[in-house]
């Protein structure tokens, strides 16, 4: 029977894992695989399972509660390992690895922070500080077949917002990097130009937390901020 | 006056009201190891897209040009207060609706107000109901508590 791999703690986790189920319908009963420094809990990994919305969040519950008692690497979803001996195996092998990373991330959260402008605002700023822009735009609202201009026009657009965004990024982060043990950047998404994890120890979170506040305040309505945690600490794992 | 949205994943027992939020992390961050197989995230896959190739394209040229085209250039600065608040309005109610596309139903809106007096308060353990902050009715938190 394939094994569903859930998290990694140290063997000195209390693993109160009472009233936690796993993965799939029905849910698979928990359970833990030991060597002799790390614990792995894991389940039997049920057939055909996919990233259904109860199993994401069976995942997510396993580690909360882990979390709840001491410091846990969570698994990425859906780590299927051929058995309980091959989990073993991999818990010996990558030992030193798994111990140090526990280590770094006990006692601390995941913040995971997003923020997006307003596309016109940021236009309308683009606008008014460049004249180019000012220039293509005009001759391109009384030619609109002018089809170069205007992809120039939108290229220039294009390199402005970019420049913009990446400072706006650097800014935010830079503010709140003294209150993060480390920071891990994930790709923008077309929606949020920022999209950055901060792993905070738990007594800096309170202190993280108004920080970002005060960061929003400080920008426009335009902006929109939005902070997720405290969270296991995927990211730093 | 930046709208906020802040949200607690780690709602124990709630079923992860705004699971989607973190869904990138859970799907696309934590732990692997090298030797073990993946399930399959047929369907899911669609969330990532890489953005570097949409924003250099001739595509996005032309809509930032169209969009600047249309652009009125004036209400950015004369927007009266009312319509500030609209704004913040729509940006985080367009965000929620995407989301609630992306992963159905995983998705609840729980709004409160900011309160800077709670902010060191990380042992509730409940959720709060929506709330009317009393300092800025136009600074607006979704949140979830709990540690």
């Amino acid at each position: 029977m394939a094994t569903y791999l859930y998290a990694i703690t140290g063997a000195d986790h209390p693993l109160q894992l009472s009233g936690v189920t796993g993965v799939g319908d029905p849910a698979a009963q928990l359970r833990t695989v030991r060597t002799k420094e790390l614990c792995a809990v894991v389940s039997d990994a049920p057939d055909g399972l996919r990233a259904k919305r109860r199993d994401v969040a069976a995942h997510q519950s396993v580690q909360e509660r882990l979390l709840a008692d001491g410091a846990a690497l969570p698994m990425r979803f859906g780590l299927v390992g051929p058995d309980d001996a091959q989990v073993v195996s991999a818990l010996e092998e990558h030992r030193d690895t798994y111990t140090q990373r526990l280590e770094e991330v006990d006692g601390c959260r995941e913040y995971h922070l997003k923020v997006a402008r307003d596309e016109d605002d940021m236009l309308r700023e683009v606008v008014r500080e460049s004249a180019e822009v000012r220039r293509l735009n005009d001759r391109t609202r009384q030619h609109p077949e002018a089809y170069d201009d205007k992809v120039a026009l939108g290229e220039l657009i294009s390199q402005e917002v970019q420049a913009r965004q990446d400072r706006a990024r650097t800014d935010i982060v830079d503010r709140l990097a003294p209150l993060a043990v480390r920071i891990a950047d994930v790709e923008p998404t077309k929606q949020h130009f920022l999209s950055v994890s901060f792993l905070v120890e738990r007594e800096k979170a309170a202190a993280f937390s108004e920080a970002v506040h005060a960061e929003a305040e400080r920008r426009s309505d335009t902006y929109t901020f939005g902070l997720h945690g405290p969270l296991p600490p995927y990211s730093f794992v | 006056m930046t709208a906020i949205q802040q949200s607690n994943a780690s709602s124990s027992g709630s079923g992860s009201g705004n699971l989607y939020d973190v869904l990138e992390l859970i799907l696309d961050r934590g732990l692997v190891i090298d030797a073990f197989v993946r399930v399959s995230l047929v369907g899911i896959e669609i969330l990532k897209i890489d953005v570097r190739v949409v924003v250099a394209s001739v595509d996005t040229y032309l809509r930032f040009a169209e969009a600047c085209n249309r652009l009125d250039l004036e209400s950015g600065r004369k927007a009266p207060s009312q319509l500030t608040d609209l704004v913040g309005e729509a940006t985080e109610s367009g965000a929620k609706g995407k989301s609630k596309g992306a992963l159905t139903g995983a998705v609840e809106a729980f709004t409160e107000s900011l309160h800077k007096g709670q902010e060191g308060s990380e042992e509730e353990a409940e959720e709060r109901p929506a709330r009317k902050s009393t300092s800025s009715s136009s600074r607006r938190t979704a949140r979830r508590r709990e540690d």
